[in-house]
């Protein structure tokens, strides 16, 4: 901001400016500050939940909102809370709502993944209806990079580059007890569909027969898959065959995204949260103290001594706290004491993922949507 | 009792005196349920009417005499002088239920079958009979003999399912399973022609029950009281008997007024009721003032009696009296002697035929008259308040197996007077009498096959049959099928206004739901059972009569009418039986032999002290309902005998019948209710929340509910889809709804564990959020989760049969399945025909839509018929194609043949149901929205956890209808889902919103239920904390794509030419007024113009000066012709035409 004002200096040079008066503040005062910059979040609502993002939202104050991209650069921040296989937080420090909120939109509806889509089935003598039974395969999460394949359009046909064979195979025999199919019985189908179109009587009886595929070779000749063969999430539950039942079926596992069915999501979920900041406005001591800890389920707070046998009140973990704002309803008194606040632009980043990609390998492939979508942007404008 | 010794060793002697708990009577409740089902009235109805009735029935009807008529016969002189034929019916047997095959075997029947085939499930029933011919002599000798046919076929009778004629009966769950069966099935039906039948329990007031009423003044009677009198086993309309007092403003000619006359059968006018007494044979004032108000001392009750004393001055003798009564009756212009005689079989006969209708009942029947006149007196003096006829101890219900008995009554006195006619003809022909001829089976198979099929019950095109009786069982899911056989109608004109009849009466507590009645017409007249009612079904008087003899009852030859102030009147099924002077200990004995099951657990005793009286009931129809016996005001049920009840080894033994018989419990009817004191604490009402019904238990927390939304939902939860029965994919139901993933409430009720609610369940625990987003939940509309739908929330299949069958035309002639084909027949439809296979049916798997052919079906064309094309047609089409709006997958294809050997098929086509904008869903509060909305997660608010709800609600729909009980479920279920637990919803608990929100603060969230949420759209924070958690929602079969009609162009009427009507046939729809109002306010002038001007209006060309062209539409052509055919001519006045006759008019016209 102070640059900011230097330029201003040698554009106008002699030229008289208000904001070179001495008393006028270079900073937002703090009230102001606070509104922009944190939620507070009361006993009955939230408030200043907005943000502002016009860029001369405060000029009459002297200060420049506009977004300035060394600033971005020096407060933007990403921390990595928790990394698993399947899930990851991490912190995104420093960036607005709408690109955060932006990630999260992409991460669920527009990065694709693989799904089965068509089913053909050749047996069913099960309980489960074949609608039924096509939609659980649906949501069965095929674990394999959608990057590998190509999406199948309209006039398509099916072949090795944009989809994934699998068939299922299952007969409880007589005299057995029930038996459970889980999705570790769809095998993969490398060389395509093994199913038979209907042939033409006229057609010639000595070309190769045809099938629901045409798959131009093998996909586990293909390097990616040669030692990685491609394979559903496992231990899911598909069916239960009574004894004398049969499931014979192929299963067509295409590329989709998240909005066109839930099945092509590649999350389960992805949120984030503010971060929670937790003030104690005034010394909370002794019994009150004790109260005050007593109060919280998730023990946001805590105790320590201050001498004399005296103990004192302090927010030990800030992160934990689910805005139950038991802390703020022990009387007015106590609204005065605590301040329960969210962080605008701290954001707890939450990603759940089905299994077929790692977490850190969605978020990273979600920023390069959205870049592609700002390219695209770009170019059109220009 | 061995069980109990062990215990005693166990336990020290105060833990076996321990009171028991609310928990330990849900034990006992349990056991209830476990013994007797859901549905225990209609198969103990069902049951007594198969084990007693029908033998009474047939053992009441009289042997049937034939004596020959003389007929001329020249040359023939006979041997004997006469003989008598004599036919009587003994000893009846039912069999189980058969079906016989077209081919004459046959075969043990099941449901299943029935069900599938379209037969009736029902069981032959024989009869031994015996004719004796009783030959006599000219010479006076009688020579008799007698032949016995045992067991002759005399019909079949519909068997209820699960009663104890039934295959079913006492299956184990495993059976059951093998034969098709739902094992959660409770039966309580009748399979008539393949569709499930219902008996709805009738209503009715009961019989030989002494109402008196105050008449509203202005009116000729000040108060009158009334009987409807039945005698036992008559198949007779009650004989209703009315004793009026006058009211003092009417009576004319200045005289003092009030008297008081009664109205006997078959007599035209009221008849004063000391003239009755006289010519019952009681003369003297004295004698008759006796038997009226016992205590002459009461110079009230004698004043009032006075001025009917001095209108019956002139008649003094019982010989006059009986003139009297003869000559105000139906014959005229007979004889004093026969008016008498006719008199005095009226009196005999007709009146009060429950005292008795025998000799010698004229001092019994004096003493009722006088006690029907005493209780309208003591009505008068205002001792007594005026009868209730709400109250429901007035009342009885006809169950299955009254309804049946009277039906069987009927048709087998048909069936007799049939075998007379045909032995009397047999024997005037001088024929040999076959008695396999005379019974015709017929008469009692179809009679009550076609009052159970069409549910107007009596004879078919006979008046007074009542309509609705038996309905088609409900099977869009579990609970309204239990709902159903446990209905009751009131059969009172809808259109009446009275809305006495219809509000819910104090004495109806425990025995009907509060909340569970339809809406409308019918609302407080339909009734459904509470869930621990039971209805007697009626036991024999004759061990209480003999009791009460042995006891010291002192009947009406014993006594003198001046100690009957001082005694008790004893009543037993209404009929004066004597008086007895030591009531309590009667009483008390009485209670204690009915608690040991040495009298009958179902009669009621009901003391009432003020009136002196003690009725004893044994009748069927009275509801009643069990509860814990208190003695010196403590529970008889004790702690170890809860112990012993949980710890039996088999169901068998013990068990609720064994609590019975140990005296903890017995069971009270409405009008020993009224006498006896109830605690109203948990421990001796079996549990509170019992009063309610099969719908109302599945609601939880009623008790925070507005009662209306109770009963809105009580009617929705009807409309919910789930898993009807376990055994759908065996069934060809025309119409089934099954949701994909039903799964059991997080949030249940106590009664929800006998209800089977858990194992077939009809909804999903949805996450629901109370917000404003978007502005797409407005006025009962929800915003719901596209993602989650994606995943399977709500989606379910619905299943819709159809059916065809190969008739017989005529003896040759026969229809034919199989694919019709073009060159030969006739009339075939638009539809495809591609998908039928050879055999004329199309293959399951196969992907049906439109109007394609699913069933293709031809009949011989005969020649004549052709129409001169006689070559070319020798078919015509009769296949049947789907709806035009319905498409799907045929699910399942059934050939067989019907009970006539005919060939017959049911296709099953199966479609998925997604659901969309418009479809209906409704939470268990009777809150109830059609989808507005669907958005996908992204877009969906989220919380801190990352939860985004499935759906949303707006919270307008919360304040004015105060379904609290709904946001008790909500949190109660946040609380249920964290603990991984179920919540128990159970009203009239001590369950408080304070003990869950403090567990849902333990779980880590705010008290009350409220989230922070961020915004789907924007990413920011709401500005409101959102009320989100899972609540149990159900989908309801209300769907938009089985509503969704629009039109073009289309069929039309033939006759009128008109768009035919309704969605099904693609009909128009009308452009009514408020619509036109519409096009006016929006200034659609020219569409206006189209619509209604150009359509109706008339438009002249001219060709030729006198002819003028004119477009009418061609119903009014036909009004036209069908005015002309009426003889009237119609006229159509062009302007020109108009304005003839002035030139003024002309210029007007034009």
């Amino acid at each position: 901001m102070a640059e900011q004002e230097e330029k201003r200096d040698d554009k106008k040079g002699e030229k008289f400016s208000i904001w070179d008066l001495p008393d006028v503040p270079a900073k937002l005062p703090p009230h102001i500050e606070f509104q922009r910059s944190r939620v507070l979040c009361n006993l009955d609502a939230p408030i200043h939940t907005e943000n502002v993002t016009y860029g001369g939202a405060y000029a009459s104050m002297g200060v420049d909102n506009s977004l300035q991209l060394d600033n971005f650069r020096k407060n933007f921040g990403v921390e990595v809370i928790r990394l698993t296989k399947e899930d990851m937080e991490f912190d995104l420090i420093g960036i607005d709502v709408s690109i955060a909120n932006a990630f999260r939109r992409i991460l669920i509806s527009e990065l694709p993944t693989m799904a089965i889509e068509k089913v053909l089935v050749a047996n069913n003598t099960s309980v489960i209806q074949d609608e039924v039974l096509a939609h659980r395969l649906g949501l069965i999460p095929v674990i394999v990079d959608p990057r590998l394949f190509a999406y199948m359009s309209e006039n398509d046909t099916s072949n090795g580059k944009n989809t994934i064979v699998f068939k299922l195979h299952v007969r409880c025999e007589r005299g057995e007890p029930r038996m459970t199919v889980k999705s570790n019985e769809l095998k993969w189908l490398p060389n395509g569909s093994e199913l038979l179109l209907e042939s033409k009587p006229d057609s010639n009886p000595e070309s190769k027969p045809r099938t629901y595929t045409s798959f131009s070779c093998s996909q586990d000749s293909l390097p990616e898959f040669s030692n990685n063969p491609i394979s559903p999430m496992l231990d899911i539950t598909i069916a239960r065959l009574g004894p004398g039942q049969e499931i014979e079926l192929e299963a067509h596992a295409v590329k989709g995204m998240g909005k066109t069915h839930a099945k092509w999501s590649p999350v389960g979920t992805a949120w984030y949260r503010m971060l929670p900041e937790i003030v104690l406005l005034e010394d909370v001591e002794d019994e009150d103290a004790e109260k005050l800890v007593k109060t919280c389920p998730v023990n946001v707070f805590d105790i320590e001594d201050i001498g004399n046998g005296r103990k004192r009140a302090t927010v030990a973990r800030p992160r934990a706290c689910t805005l139950c704002r038991e802390c703020l309803r022990g009387g007015e008194e106590w609204e005065k004491r605590v301040s329960l606040r969210r962080v605008k632009d701290h954001f707890i980043f939450t990603i759940e993922s089905t299994g077929a990609l790692p977490p850190e390998v969605l978020f990273t492939e979600a920023v390069r949507i959205l870049e592609d979508k700002c390219e695209r942007v770009i170019t059109e404008l220009s | 009792m061995e069980d109990d010794n062990e215990y005693d060793q166990q336990l020290e002697e105060n833990d076996e005196d321990e009171e028991i708990t609310q928990e330990d009577a849900w034990a006992v409740i349990s056991a209830y349920f476990e013994e007797k089902g859901l549905v225990r009235q209609q198969l103990d109805s069902f049951d007594e009417f198969i084990q007693n009735t029908m033998q009474e029935i047939v053992d009441e009807s009289a042997d049937i005499e034939i004596r020959p008529e003389s007929q001329h016969n020249p040359g023939h002189q006979s041997d004997f002088a006469e003989t008598i034929y004599k036919i009587g019916f003994g000893q009846i047997y039912l069999s189980k239920p058969m079906m016989t095959e077209s081919d004459g075997e046959t075969a043990t029947l099941f449901p299943k079958a029935a069900r599938l085939r379209n037969l009736t499930y029902s069981a032959p029933l024989y009869v031994d009979v015996t004719k004796r011919v009783i030959k006599k002599g000219h010479d006076g000798e009688e020579v008799t003999e007698t032949q016995d046919f045992t067991k002759v076929f005399i019909g079949k009778v519909p068997i209820m399912l699960r009663s104890s004629y039934c295959t079913l009966y006492q299956n184990s769950e495993k059976d059951l399973t093998e034969l098709g069966e739902c094992p959660y099935d409770q039966g309580g039906y009748f399979i008539i022609n393949g569709s499930e039948k219902v008996l709805i329990a009738q209503e009715k007031m009961s019989t030989n029950h002494v109402y008196v009423f105050k008449k509203r003044q202005p009116n000729k009677y000040a108060y009158v009281a009334e009987v409807r009198s039945m005698a036992d086993s008559q198949n007779r309309p009650p004989s209703t008997m009315f004793v009026r007092m006058l009211s003092r403003t009417s009576a004319k000619g200045g005289s003092s007024g009030q008297y008081i006359r009664a109205t006997l059968p078959y007599i035209r006018t009221e008849i004063p009721i000391i003239i009755v007494f006289r010519a019952l044979g009681f003369v003297a004032d004295k004698d008759i003032l006796e038997h009226i108000c016992y205590d002459f001392q009461d110079t009230q009750m004698m004043e009032l009696l006075r001025p009917s004393l001095e209108e019956a001055f002139v008649i003094q003798n019982q010989q006059v009296a009986l003139d009297y009564i003869g000559k105000r009756g139906a014959t005229v212009g007979v004889t004093r002697e026969k008016r008498i005689k006719y008199a005095k079989e009226i009196l005999q006969k007709e009146m009060l035929p429950h005292v008795g209708t025998g000799d010698f009942c004229e001092t019994k029947k004096a003493y009722y008259f006088g006690y029907i006149i005493h209780r309208l007196l003591l009505c008068a003096l205002g001792r007594r308040a005026e009868d209730d006829r709400d109250h429901y101890g007035n009342k009885r219900l006809d169950l299955a197996g009254p309804l049946l008995g009277g039906l069987f009554r009927m048709l087998f006195r048909k069936l007799t007077r049939d075998v007379r006619a045909y032995v009397q003809k047999c024997v005037d022909n001088g024929k040999d009498v076959n008695l396999q001829f005379a019974i015709k089976a017929k008469t009692i198979t179809s009679g009550l096959k076609y009052s159970l099929a069409t549910g107007n019950w009596g004879q078919a095109n006979a008046a007074g049959t009542r309509a609705g009786v038996s309905q088609v069982l409900n099977r869009l899911t579990y609970a309204s099928t239990l709902s159903h056989l446990r209905r009751l109608n009131s059969p009172i004109g809808r259109e009446g206004k009275l809305a006495k009849p219809r509000q819910l009466h104090n004495s109806q507590w425990g025995m009907m739901c509060p909340a569970e009645t339809p809406e409308g017409q019918a609302c407080g007249l339909v009734k459904n059972l509470a869930l621990m009612v039971y209805i007697t079904v009626g036991s024999a008087a004759y061990p209480i009569l003999e009791f009460l003899e042995e006891w010291g009852t002192e009947n009406f030859e014993e006594i003198s009418p001046a100690v009957i102030p001082q005694a008790t009147k004893i009543f037993v099924n209404g009929c004066w039986v004597g008086i007895h002077r030591d009531p309590e200990m009667l009483v008390k004995t009485l209670r204690r032999l009915r608690r040991r099951v040495d009298v009958n657990t179902e009669v009621g005793v009901v003391r009432d002290i003020r009136l002196k009286e003690l009725r004893i009931y044994t009748d069927y129809g009275r509801c009643s309902r069990p509860l814990f016996i208190v003695e010196k005001q403590r529970l008889l049920i004790k702690k170890r005998d809860i112990l012993a009840l949980q710890q039996r080894e088999s169901p068998e033994d013990g068990g609720w019948h064994d609590l019975v018989a140990k005296g903890f419990i017995e069971y009270i009817d409405t009008e020993e209710e009224e006498t006896t004191m109830i605690s109203m604490t948990i421990n001796d009402l079996i549990h509170p929340s019992l009063i309610l019904g099969v719908c109302a238990s599945i609601i939880p927390f009623p008790d925070h509910n507005q009662s209306p939304r109770n009963t809105y939902q009580s009617a929705m939860g009807k409309q919910a889809m789930g898993i009807y029965v376990t055994n759908y994919q065996f069934r060809m139901d025309t119409l089934a709804y099954v949701l994909y993933y039903p799964q059991k409430p997080l949030v249940t009720t106590r009664a929800m564990e006998h209800l089977h609610f858990r194992q077939l369940p009809a909804g999903i625990n949805a996450i629901v959020a109370i917000a404003c987003y978007s502005g797409y939940n407005q006025e009962d509309s929800v915003i719901m989760n596209q993602s989650s739908i994606d995943r399977g929330f709500f989606r379910s299949l619905f299943f819709r049969s159809y059916r065809d069958e190969e008739k017989k035309m005529g003896t040759l002639v026969k229809e034919d399945f199989g694919r019709p084909d073009r060159s030969n027949t006739m009339g075939m439809r638009h539809g495809s025909y591609d998908k039928l296979d050879d055999d004329g049916l199309a293959p399951p798997g196969t992907r049906v839509s439109g109007e394609d052919v699913i069933i293709g079906k031809t009949t011989p064309l005969a020649q004549e018929e052709a129409q001169g094309q006689a070559s070319r047609y020798s078919r015509r089409d009769h296949s049947i194609s789907l709806r035009h709006s319905e498409t799907g997958i045929v699910d399942q294809v059934l050939l067989t043949t019907n009970a006539d050997g005919l060939r017959f098929v049911k296709v099953r086509v199966r479609s998925v149901r997604i659901p969309q904008i418009g479809d209906k869903f409704s939470s268990r509060h009777g809150q109830k929205g059609t989808v507005g909305m669907t958005y996908t997660q992204e877009d969906m608010p989220w919380t801190v956890e990352g939860i985004t709800p499935d759906i949303i609600v707006n919270p307008h729909a919360i304040p004015s209808r105060m379904t609290i009980g709904q946001l008790i479920e909500c949190i109660m279920g946040k609380v249920a889902a964290h603990m991984g637990k179920e919540g128990d919803a159970t009203p009239f608990t001590d369950v408080t919103v304070d003990n869950i929100s403090k567990a849902l603060h333990k779980c880590g969230y705010q008290m009350r239920g409220f989230e922070t949420m961020y915004n789907g759209h924007t990413g920011r924070r709401l500005t409101a904390m959102i009320f989100l958690g899972p609540t149990y929602y159900q989908r309801l079969k209300h769907m938009v794509d089985d509503k969704i009609h629009s039109r073009g162009r289309g069929p039309v009427q033939i006759l009128t030419r008109q768009p035919a009507e309704g969605r099904s046939r693609d009909g128009g729809l009308r452009f009514g007024e408020m619509e036109r109002d519409c096009m006016i306010a929006h200034g659609a002038a020219h569409f206006l113009k189209e619509r209604l001007r150009i359509r109706l209006s008339v438009e002249g060309a001219r060709t030729r000066p006198d002819i003028v062209q004119v477009h009418i539409p061609y119903a009014c052509k036909l009004l036209f012709q069908e005015l002309m055919a009426m003889a009237i001519a119609p006229r159509m006045l062009t302007k020109e035409d108009v304005g003839k006759p002035s030139k003024d008019q002309k210029k007007k016209g034009a």
